[in-house]
């Protein structure tokens, strides 16, 4: 029925041209003619008087057209046959393709991999007799649960028994030859390395994507390089990470540490060399881990860093030109912001040089000079080192610091020491890279060779990085981070120190500790040179601040990592080579020891 | 009728015991190339069956390599390393016991110029992993 026709009296509009079903009757009504007049031809010859002529006609053209045909056939099967794409195996086939590219360090040392694995299927009305094949499988495999094994055996069907068979497992599980029994391969993603750099690297779902770490940050790419199949490589060297990661776990146990975070970072290229989170897991069975235990410390724990943010402050003092290494804080009484009183951890009560603020970690004159600065100064600078965003590092864990809201006095006194700010530790390194790699702010990356034409922006200028490098090597020699020296190394550096905030105060028996040092700090700006950054949190031994905690490590690691880096020892106007202090006001030969 | 050439007409009478010769020769030539055809094939079906093995082959290798790969890995693990070689005694190599190629001379000079040398020159640059 059609329920769309007009409405009776109303004038029903003509179609426009011939409609389809018009043209197909007119199509019909041709080809109904052409078979007429074919089948008709015989008689119509006849009645011509030429029958012998009308089929030599046909048989022409039936040969005609199979000729036709068959040369067509001749000519793509000669073409087929000479320009084929060699291999034999199709196109655009690859024999080493993956779904994921092996993932490896900087020089080509295996972090992740793809293992084929096995699934154990079992045909139930091949076994021969079920309680023996039963008792042999279960020698052969002894984490193969036995309810499963017994509703496969039991069943009528061919039944997967368990899933992710390595190898080993597979040829232990065939060379017991039972009936019934076969394997299907199937790609799993291992981890080999297994608690080193487990939070670095991340995780891959059985599906072949990214789920967490590297594994998600490049996940479009390691599938590519692995549809190439082409290893990827990360901006990490795995010795240098084994060295972090054993030192970084011996210094947090000895500190009776709840987590510890270590980065080892390439200031001029923004590549980072290990990067370390304690506790960790074991990456392949991360199941069993505590939560705790799974999360990067590094890019997603916001910490309250405490005095090494006194690196930015006088850094933004001297490039503003507000300080320089011969201005005068008064620190001989506590400083009175409104109802605030500031006063120093190390009091020393008198008169100090921007250096001696520096080396006694002065929160009075930190705090002065940034008052004198004021917010929107210390806004711009504290926005271009990055501290007020997430680090653009291209971990997707990198997690955005709390928003800081006001900019006045009192908070401005708590940003110059590191209070009222939180960030993240990628984000410190980040920025303490800007001050000393001649004031150029880099993305840090976990690409090899840095990314490629990443935008950097200048934050400090290179005389005022010189400065700072100056200033932390000081620290070093003579100030609060003397364990962070290695011998020859030239290590500088900044110790931090701060409570944390327990239900509202500032408890100061919960601490963070930290260091953030350099090497080798002497040289040109612009020459290679490296951060290593260590925290402790809540540190459970005394005391808690990042010199005792923290600075230990630092210098472990540099002293150990040097030669993978290419540093090499060298004397410099504090100490010697091998690490023995030069005096202040030494004799022409140094004998005043 | 349609006009042939001679030459064309007295091939195609050419007979043989009734037989066309063209027809002979062509039966024959058609023979010739699909027995070369076959030859062909077999020699062609062989070949990929070898390739095929030889493929299948190297995918076996590279799981092996890509096994062996991990495992050195696994066994290489930097915690493991330094666990076994802390339980044996070994240790980061002091710096005072640490050279460069350049030093060795200032170490251990030349037995005949110093007799009085120290023989053990302390093994130099390299620490422990």
């Amino acid at each position: 029925m059609d329920y769309r026709r007009p409405a009776p009296g109303r004038a029903q509009p003509r179609p426009q041209g011939p409609s389809v079903g018009g043209l197909f009757a007119a199509w019909g009504r041709w080809v109904a003619n052409c078979v007429w007049w074919l089948e008709h031809s015989f008689e119509r010859a006849r009645a011509d008087g030429r029958p012998e002529e009308d089929t030599r006609v046909r048989i022409f053209l039936i040969l005609a057209v199979f000729s036709a045909v068959f040369a067509c056939l001749a000519l793509g099967a000669a073409h087929a046959a000479l320009f084929a794409p060699r291999g034999g195996s199709g196109a655009g086939f690859n024999a080493n393709a993956l779904t994921r590219a092996d993932l490896v360090d900087r020089n080509g040392q295996l972090l992740a991999t793809n293992i084929t694995h096995y699934g154990l299927y079992i045909d139930p009305r091949e076994i021969w007799d079920p309680a023996s094949a039963k008792a042999q499988l279960r020698r052969a495999l002894p984490r193969v649960s036995a309810k499963r094994l017994d509703r496969v055996l039991g069943g009528e069907r061919r039944l997967l028994v368990l899933n992710g068979l390595t190898p080993s497992e597979r040829s232990a599980v065939h060379a017991l030859a039972l009936g019934g029994v076969s394997f299907e391969p199937e790609d799993r993603r291992v981890y080999p390395l297994g608690t080193s750099a487990a939070h670095l690297i991340g995780r891959a779902d059985t599906g072949g994507e990214g789920v967490s770490g590297t594994e998600l940050a490049f996940n479009q790419e390691i599938r590519a390089a692995g549809a190439a199949g082409e290893d990827f490589q990360l901006s990490i060297d795995l010795r240098v990470q084994g060295v972090v990661e054993n030192e970084l776990a011996a210094a947090a146990e000895l500190a009776k540490a709840k987590g510890a975070v270590a980065v080892v970072a390439d200031v001029q290229t923004g590549e980072i060399l290990a990067m370390a989170s304690w506790p960790t897991y074991d990456a392949n069975r991360r199941n069993s881990a505590p939560s705790e235990a799974l999360m990067n410390r590094v890019t997603s724990a916001h910490y309250e860093m405490g005095s090494v943010f006194k690196s930015f402050t006088v850094a933004a003092g001297i490039d503003t030109g507000r300080a320089d290494m011969n201005t005068l804080f008064d620190a001989s009484q506590a400083l009175q912001i409104g109802r605030r009183r500031i006063t120093d951890f190390h009091a020393t009560n008198k008169v100090l040089t921007l250096e001696e603020v520096y080396l006694h970690s002065s929160n009075i004159g930190t705090s002065r000079l940034a008052v004198e600065m004021g917010g929107d100064v210390m806004r711009d600078y504290f926005r271009r080192l990055g501290l007020l965003d997430a680090a653009p590092i291209e971990l997707k864990e990198s997690a955005a610091p709390p928003k800081v809201r006001k900019w006045d006095d009192t908070t401005l006194a708590s940003l110059s020491f590191g209070y009222g700010i939180m960030i993240t530790p990628i984000q410190y390194v980040a920025a303490y890279g800007a001050l000393v790699n001649g004031g150029r702010y880099v993305q840090p990356t976990l690409r090899k060779g840095g990314r490629p034409n990443a935008p950097t922006h200048q934050v400090v200028s290179p005389e005022t990085s010189a400065t700072m490098l100056d200033l932390m090597r000081r620290n070093v020699t003579r100030g609060s981070g003397r364990f962070a020296d290695a011998p020859g190394l030239r290590v500088g550096g900044k110790t931090g120190s701060a409570n944390k905030l327990v239900n509202g105060r500032y408890n100061p028996a919960v601490a963070v500790g930290s260091f953030a040092g350099v090497f080798p700090a002497d040289g040109p700006v612009t020459a290679k040179r490296y951060t290593v950054f260590v925290l402790m949190d809540e540190p459970g031994t005394f005391p808690r601040t990042g010199g005792y905690v923290a600075a230990p490590a630092v210098g472990r690691i540099a002293d150990r990592i040097a030669p993978f880096l290419g540093v090499q020892r060298k004397a410099d106007r504090w100490s010697t080579a091998l690490g023995e202090k030069i005096p202040e006001f030494q004799d022409v030969e140094g004998d005043g020891r | 009728m349609i006009a042939v050439p001679i030459p064309v007409k007295r091939l195609f009478d050419w007979k043989v015991r009734g037989v066309r010769c063209v027809e002979i020769i062509g039966v024959v030539c058609v023979a010739a190339l699909v027995f070369s055809v076959y030859i062909a094939k077999a020699a062609a079906a062989r070949e990929s069956s070898e390739i095929s093995r030889i493929e299948s082959e190297i995918r076996e290798n590279r799981q092996r390599v890509r096994l062996l790969r991990a495992e050195a890995t696994r066994l290489e693990q930097p915690a493991r390393l330094e666990a076994l070689s802390r339980e044996i005694g070994l240790g980061p190599v002091d710096v005072r016991r640490q050279a460069v190629e350049a030093g060795l001379p200032a170490i251990a000079p030349p037995p005949a110029v110093a007799p009085s040398a120290p023989v053990t020159a302390p093994a130099a640059g390299e620490t422990l992993h």
